[in-house]
């Protein structure tokens, strides 16, 4: 038995939920000038960006109001949520930060080296030579995008940028069929969504320009591409990436990337994806597994694999002695050029960064991309506010964007992810075959397909390691680093249906690397009885729900559900991921 | 005099955690070479006796002032006063959600340096110094005080309760002027959150459930073993999620703090956010039909088997013992 999780679509209304006309009355509601949602790299470039054009042009500063920039971010504060490998590009820091040395930046710095392996099994390594150029790092960064947002978040709010922490976007405004703001989260509600004690109501933002910078999964960003229906024909795609930061007796002193073991090679699994080792000064390592959403075995677990991965030789000798101080996990859009938005923008709203899937997969890049369409919005907004002419179109700021390093290398590597459909190994020789001819060929449309279409099957059981609590680590463990404190009594902002065939509740239960989903014992054993002792997916289950675990990566929304952003300043606190 | 100390009084007998501070208080006061006194707060029923009992955990006086009872803002007032009258130099607190309303208060008003979650104290140089966990209790730093007074809010159960005085605290009556907002607030009723009867962080032996019982009668076995054994009924986050039994039974990252004497889990699997909760019981008992389960590894005593059957036996055991 196999079955599609988009069978079981969520329980949601995108256009009644998530998008209303203002209601507040008038002087409820708080007037900004910009309204950026999300405190991701691209949000607070965008932010940034803004108060560098403004002051530049007092008088425009002034026709704003007392908040000509304002930020709502959802986390703690702005890095709570952020997540990522990250080798970061640095053409994007350099633009914005022109007076600020490299050497000053929030990043590790550059590595000379590059290494690429290829796992054939648990094993052995066989290193790629030469390394593969989108593998190549020369002259990136080693970053943690949580710490990079705090120091950016630092510089926004001593330029003037009004940051809202622990505050979830949870509602588009529109009005006359343009955004007009956004709408705040409630908080303080009870599982039932009753007003507790505490209860205090969203409010209104109602801003000239609204900048959706809400990255992968963005909540808000769905709403505006469905209400506009400026979508792509081609779906958009996710991976999923965990990541753990490792305190280690030895530098490591090149960055690594393996392909292959403990992803399987065949077609039938689609196991796309590899991991990633990265330096974090003399004494971290960073490092990561990531796979994409379109994998078919309900028992693939993301987590455990890593988990694996650190039981390989290459790895274990890295980590030897060590000790694991993070962890965490994002979704990554992986549709790349052809499943972006067919416009980057609507009437009073602009799209950026990884919402907008502006993610080069091939290079596993996308933090400068966010940022640099953070600012080609800030230039956009105040190029039509200069001309008096109100942010009703923002046509300028998607040209912007046609005319960058974003279209370009999105565009050369359009076609790159699609053949991984084909398996590991004709999809690798396709894909290379890309990457000599520099995009050309094979040319054309290669679709992309919405990963919750692709139907999943129980495959044997896994062999991952029991978790020791020293080099492997159970789930709830792992959100516990975050972390992550959720009050219980909060309403579930998950939304499925919990009560769906064994192989989509079983899927979701190891696809989830924080524990949220869960098919209790007594269902599995009623559904082993029901199969002679085997368990196939002609059985339905109900579902265990346990949403304060949620660390909102966002899967849920890839693989047949839908993510809303809970309470604001619920899910993790990350450091330094 | 050098440490005062909060105590919080119910029903003619002192809190646990407050008896914890008032030993605390009075142990770091010898080694300063100073006394510890207590403030009380409340009606009539702040006995001469009651209040002298102090002394039996190590306060040399006890300032006994009239005022509504269970109520920070009072509090505030009486220790700013007596704090201005008789100069001490650190405030001391044994946790809770009240401890931690008048510390923060006190704070405030007197422009203090505070100390909040502090699982243990100091002394060094003649001063206080006290220990506070961060990041998720995976380090701890030392915070010493540069003003006056230092006030020093303990985590629950940070501080046990020793009887090591010498007899009867002298009990001093203050009078005291409460501040206008201070009187506003009203006491309407006291007792457990949401309507539990059970205290579980007094208790010195807890029996607590996991989703290992299977349904909620299974927790009908803990509380026969909890009545035989004389101690209380604690529950996990799942179970409580799953409406098997109250909120205020909840143990771990997102409920109670609790150290017993004895801590038996039965049919928990011993995440991490239920470790947190009860590592500090000095003995404990699991009982898990997974061998596997984490809880095995930080349990004194681990029994792997049929909860169902074990449970009935061990009570009919200790009632058997027990005569």
């Amino acid at each position: 038995m196999s079955t599609a999780p988009v069978e079981f679509p969520p329980p949601v209304d995108s256009a009644k939920e998530f998008v209303a006309a203002p209601e507040d009355p008038e002087d409820e509601r708080i007037e900004v000038g910009v309204a950026i949602v999300g405190g991701g790299p691209a949000g607070l470039a965008c932010a940034i960006r803004l108060t560098q054009l403004l002051a530049e042009d007092e008088s425009l500063m002034e026709s704003l109001g007392e908040v000509p920039v304002a930020l709502v971010e959802k986390g703690k504060s702005p890095g709570s949520h952020l997540l990522s490998g990250a080798m970061m590009h640095p053409s994007a820091m350099k633009k914005l930060f022109p007076d600020v040395a490299e050497g000053d930046w929030p990043t590790y710095g550059t590595v000379d080296t590059d290494a690429v392996y290829l796992l054939p099994n648990a094993k052995r390594a066989v290193p790629l030579k030469p390394t593969p150029p989108p593998f190549r790092n020369h002259g990136n960064h080693v970053t943690s995008v949580a710490q990079l947002g705090r120091w950016l978040s630092g510089h926004a709010e001593e330029a003037g940028v009004y940051i809202l922490g622990e505050t979830a976007a949870a509602k588009l405004l529109v009005d006359g069929g343009r955004v007009v703001g956004v709408r705040s989260g409630d908080k303080g509600r009870g599982r039932e969504g009753e007003e507790l004690s505490n209860f205090e109501p969203g409010s209104e933002l109602i801003a000239q320009a609204t900048v959706l910078c809400e990255g992968t999964q963005g909540h808000l960003t769905g709403a505006a591409i469905r209400r506009f229906g400026i979508g792509s024909e081609d779906p958009q795609q996710w991976e999923l990436g965990v990541k753990e930061i490792w305190e280690v007796e030895q530098p490591l002193d090149r960055v690594i990337h393996t392909m292959g073991w403990p992803l399987r090679f065949g077609a039938r699994y689609r196991e796309f994806g590899g991991s990633f080792i990265y330096p974090m000064g003399e004494d971290r390592i960073s490092m990561g597994l990531v796979a994409g959403l379109d994998y078919r075995d309900a028992r693939f677990s993301v987590h455990d694999t890593l988990q694996l991965l650190k039981g390989h030789p290459l790895v274990a000798e890295l980590i030897e002695g060590g000790k694991r101080v993070g962890w965490g996990a994002k979704t990554i859009p992986s549709g790349g050029y052809w499943a972006r938005p067919r416009q980057l923008w609507a009437p009073g709203v602009a799209i950026c960064g990884d919402g907008a899937g502006m993610v080069n997969v091939p290079t596993l890049k996308g933090v400068h991309y966010a940022m640099h369409a953070g600012m080609f919005a800030a230039e956009a907004i105040v190029e039509r506010l200069k001309a008096g002419a109100g942010c009703q179109d923002l046509s300028n700021y998607a040209r912007k964007v046609e005319g960058s390093e974003i279209e370009k290398d999105t565009y050369r590597s359009r076609n790159m992810r699609q053949p991984f459909t084909k398996g590991f190994f004709v999809g690798g020789a396709i894909a290379n075959m890309m990457e000599i001819s520099g995009g050309r060929l094979p040319g054309g449309r290669w679709a992309t397909h919405d990963d919750a279409t692709v139907d999943v099957f129980i495959g044997p059981e896994r062999d991952y390691p029991k978790p020791d609590g020293k080099t492997t680590f159970d789930k709830l463990s792992s959100v516990f680093a975050t972390g992550n404190a959720t009050r219980d009594d909060a309403p579930n902002h998950i939304r499925i249906q919990d009560r769906v065939p064994l192989e989509v509740a079983l899927m979701w239960q190891n696809m989830c690397p924080a524990a949220v989903y869960e098919v209790p014992e007594e269902e599995l054993d009623a559904a082993r009885a029901n199969g002679n002792g085997k368990l196939d997916g002609k059985h339905e289950v109900t579902m265990q729900i346990t949403p304060s675990n949620c660390i909102q990566c966002g899967a849920i929304t890839a693989k047949g559900g839908r993510l809303t952003p809970p309470e604001g300043g619920d899910g993790p606190n990350y450091q330094a991921t | 005099m050098s440490i005062l100390v909060y105590a919080l009084h119910y029903e003619g007998e002192f809190n646990k955690n407050s008896l914890g501070a008032v030993s605390e208080g009075a142990k770091l006061a010898k080694e300063l070479g100073g006394e510890a006194a207590a403030v009380v707060v409340g009606g009539d029923d702040l006995t001469d006796e009651l209040c002298a009992s102090l002394g039996g955990y190590g306060a040399s006086k006890v300032y006994r002032v009239k005022g509504p009872e269970g109520l920070a803002q009072p509090v505030v007032d009486a220790m700013a006063k007596v704090i201005a009258d008789e100069g001490f130099k650190y405030a001391l607190f044994g946790g809770g959600l009240l401890g931690f309303e008048i510390g923060a208060g006190l704070t405030a008003r007197l422009n203090a340096g505070v100390t909040m979650e502090v699982t243990a104290v100091k002394v060094q140089d003649g001063g206080l110094v006290a220990e506070r966990p961060i990041l998720q209790d995976s380090a701890i730093v030392d915070v010493g005080y540069v003003g006056e007074p230092g006030i020093i809010i303990g985590r629950l159960n940070a501080f046990d309760a020793t009887e090591s005085g010498d007899g009867a605290a002298e009990v001093v009556d203050v009078d005291v002027q409460l501040e206008d907002h201070s009187t506003k607030a009203v006491m309407v009723t006291r007792g457990e959150q949401r309507g539990a009867d059970v205290n579980i962080e007094d208790a010195d032996i807890l029996v607590a459930g996991g989703r290992g019982l299977g349904k909620a009668e299974g927790f009908d076995l803990c509380e026969s073993l909890a009545e035989a054994l004389g101690g209380a009924v604690a529950a996990t986050r799942a179970v409580v999620d799953a409406g098997w039994y109250p909120y205020a039974a909840q143990i771990g990252q997102t409920g109670k703090t609790v150290a017993p004497k004895l801590y038996l889990a039965a049919g928990i699997s011993g995440a991490i956010q239920h470790k947190v909760g009860m590592q500090s019981a000095e003995n404990i008992v699991a009982i898990n039909k997974d061998a596997n389960a984490p809880i095995f590894e930080f349990s004194d005593l681990g029994i792997v088997g049929d909860l169902n059957k074990i449970l009935p036996k061990l009570t009919d055991a200790v009632k058997a013992k027990k005569g």
